[in-house]
């Protein structure tokens, strides 16, 4: 990241130059991005050209391409792009609306912070997949279900970030505002969450990753749209360009989403309130 | 002319001009992802009805038809317009029977379809 | 006469403290407890049918007949068999990845979009296309805990490995130590804290990823116990299941893992992250 460096530019440096500098910059970044992926890429097609691979086992880039093309055009990746965004959008929705405040309550006491650490450790360590037969018993093969694994990974890791935000916040802070008076609601928005924000969003970043994941896994089971019954779905008729286009596309998204929307309000979250971070 | 946008946005510091437009992409770039698709097909939705079926006011039979071999999946989404009523000819014409004037505008919006035409 | 009191006050003084330190210990076990009365108590108010949520006394009654039959012992060892392999296989790529990355900037930079991506596609998105070149079974399994492994260690030893101050390795040299001295003495040690962490991190993912591996049906192992569970409908082995899977998570990680990492890192009289939160 060429932050060090951009922005900074003497006044008296010209503003075409600058932004003809910035340009280039930009440019070359994208260029060492691809660089990576388009060698792989050479990989995949040498292998697969001077393999003797059948139809089942491996195909071409360009293969792959042309069905991700059509199945564009045939609005299918659209509708399955959707659904799965929409259930981690819903998940992560519903794990901040519930687990920043659990967090806040079971931070306040060490006590009730020690007792829930253990539990949500354990529930960490039984991934949410494990309880999918049991959840798919209570509600059935539906979106309900897949929601539920989800909300399950994402609202862990959050709970757990928010209590040690808030325990890592010093007690001064908070005793300063009250000798000047603040009340509950000004202690909250002007202490608590700013102080355990930047540990949040934090938490949210991993959590979305694991979410993620248990999403794909559960649609996999689930079978109710979404992309991991696209590529899970794909095995059985031995469609491996869709599996792998499949695969890319799951990936890209996730990256695009990380780096592009939570990452930025990661970096944010910390330049302005990462103070009291470390 | 690009604009100069500064990178201190005030309160975040530094880091906030960058960090900022990326988070707009995202957002842009989301919108497209979910609902590019959708806007197309609502931009191009005169062109798929026949002119006989536009302006129906009470329920319609009509025959779907599509430029590709339909899917399972391309069957249920039409299926859920009206009552399915089997092949017109060839498997990518589907006819479709007491489809209501406002699920005959939605099909209509539907970007993957290539025509609706009235079932004769 | 004042002699007495300060005594009397040591005692109380240390009972006190002595009972804040088994409250200290004990408390974890409290959500476990409430956990546990909540679903008594929902069983016997609401008479759930077993399918839904079994008596404690049925989940326990199971764990017993799995014990007792030696079922427990095969599929545990059966799930333990492939997070080994999987673990090693990953450990052992992912450090020597990490360590010719870490040392390497330029590689390291090339390289960093193509590990982000698979990182985002790392474990069960691969299960679909692994299921088609594999095959059902171990491989299958330890392909995907070796995935989700490697990435953790990988990318923990490459961060260690670029940490490790340069002054110190420079200094190495100029007193005439060759490069594997230097990776030796230096590196190495330097690294671990953060290359024993990346191992503990990706234990606890690999079991979780084994679990959801197996959900495909391997011969045994926890995971298709619980699934074939599933089909019959007998939630007691699918509870018995996901606790155990918990349970071991736990033990894995607390009394296995977490010594390790202390011991190791203590002995080298470095500082870690894990060290200072505990």
């Amino acid at each position: 990241m060429n932050l060090a460096r951009a922005p900074h530019a003497p006044a008296a440096q010209p503003l075409p130059v600058q932004a003809g500098l910035a340009a280039a910059v930009r440019q070359l970044r994208g260029v060492k991005i691809l660089f990576p992926f388009v060698v792989l890429i050479a990989i995949w097609w040498t292998i697969q050209a001077t393999g003797n691979f059948a139809d089942r086992v491996l195909v071409s880039p360009e293969r792959v391409f042309d069905t991700m093309v059509l199945l564009i055009s045939h609005g299918v990746l659209a509708e399955y792009i959707s659904t799965s965004l929409t259930m981690i959008g819903i998940a992560t929705v519903v794990s901040i609306l519930f687990g920043v405040p659990i967090g806040f309550a079971v931070g306040a006491n060490r006590y009730a912070a020690r007792s829930l650490e253990g539990f949500l450790r354990f529930l960490q360590g039984v991934s949410g997949i494990a309880w999918l037969p049991l959840i798919i018993i209570w509600f059935g093969f539906t979106h309900t279900t897949t929601l539920a694994v989800v909300i399950y990974t994402l609202i862990v890791p959050i709970i757990f970030n928010t209590m040690v935000g808030a325990r890592a916040i010093p007690e001064h802070y908070a005793l300063a505002l009250r000798s000047l008076g603040a009340g509950r609601l000004r202690l909250i928005t002007d202490v608590y969450l700013p102080g355990a924000l930047p540990s949040i969003v934090v938490g949210l970043r991993l959590g979305m990753g694991y979410g993620w994941r248990a999403l794909i896994a559960a649609e996999m089971l689930v079978r109710q749209g979404g992309l991991g019954d696209l590529i899970f779905g794909a095995r059985t008729s031995g469609q491996i360009d869709r599996i792998i286009g499949g695969m890319i596309v799951i990936g890209t998204l996730y990256v695009l989403i990380d780096r592009l929307l939570v990452q930025p309000i990661e970096n944010l979250t910390v330049a302005r309130w990462g103070v009291l971070r470390k | 002319m690009a604009a100069f946008r500064p990178a201190r946005v005030r309160g975040f510091g530094r880091l906030a001009g960058p960090n900022l437009r990326r988070f707009v992409a995202g957002l842009l770039l989301l919108a497209v992802i979910l609902f590019g698709q959708q806007v197309y097909g609502m931009a191009t939705a005169n062109q798929r009805l026949d002119p006989s079926l536009r302006g129906a006011t009470g329920p319609s039979n009509v025959v779907v038809v599509l430029d590709f071999m339909p899917e399972r999946f391309h069957n249920e989404r039409v299926s859920e317009y009206g009552v399915f009523a089997g092949r017109d000819g060839a498997l990518n014409r589907i006819r479709l029977r007491m489809v209501s004037p406002a699920d005959l505008r939605a099909l209509s919006d539907v970007a993957w379809v290539a025509h609706i035409e009235p079932l004769k | 006469m004042s002699v007495q009191a300060p005594t009397a006050n040591n005692t109380t003084h240390s009972a006190r403290r002595a009972l804040d330190r088994l409250t200290w210990m004990l408390v974890p076990a409290a959500p476990f407890l409430i956990v546990l009365l909540i679903w008594v108590m929902a069983t016997g108010i609401l008479h759930p049918s077993k399918e839904t949520l079994p008596p404690v006394t049925d989940v326990i009654a199971s764990i017993h007949e799995l014990a007792v039959s030696g079922q427990l012992a095969t599929n545990v060892m059966a799930s333990l068999y492939r997070l080994l392999l999987g673990s090693v296989l990953g450990i052992v790529t992912g450090v020597i990845g990490g360590f010719i990355v870490g040392l390497n900037r330029k590689m390291a930079e090339t390289l960093n979009p193509v590990v982000v991506f698979f990182n985002a596609l790392s474990g069960i998105v691969w299960l679909p296309l692994m299921i088609t070149w594999l095959g059902i079974g171990t491989a299958l399994a330890v392909f995907l805990i070796w995935n989700t492994v490697f990435f953790i260690v990988f990318q923990n030893t490459v961060l260690g490995v670029q940490l490790v101050p340069e002054v110190l390795e420079q200094g190495v040299r100029a007193l005439g130590a060759g490069r594997m001295e230097t990776l030796r003495s230096v590196t190495l040690p330097g690294a671990l804290p953060y290359i024993l962490t990346g191992i503990r991190s990706g234990l606890g993912f690999g079991w979780r990823a084994l679990i959801a591996a197996e959900l495909v049906g391997a011969a045994s192992g926890l995971g298709t116990m619980i699934f074939d569970a599933a089909e019959y409908h007998r939630s007691d082995i699918i509870m018995s299941g996901c606790l155990i899977i918990g349970t071991i998570a736990i033990i894995m990680d607390r009394w296995l893992l977490l010594p390790i990492e202390r011991r190791t890192v203590q002995r080298w009289g470095l500082v870690s992250d894990a060290e200072a939160r505990r």
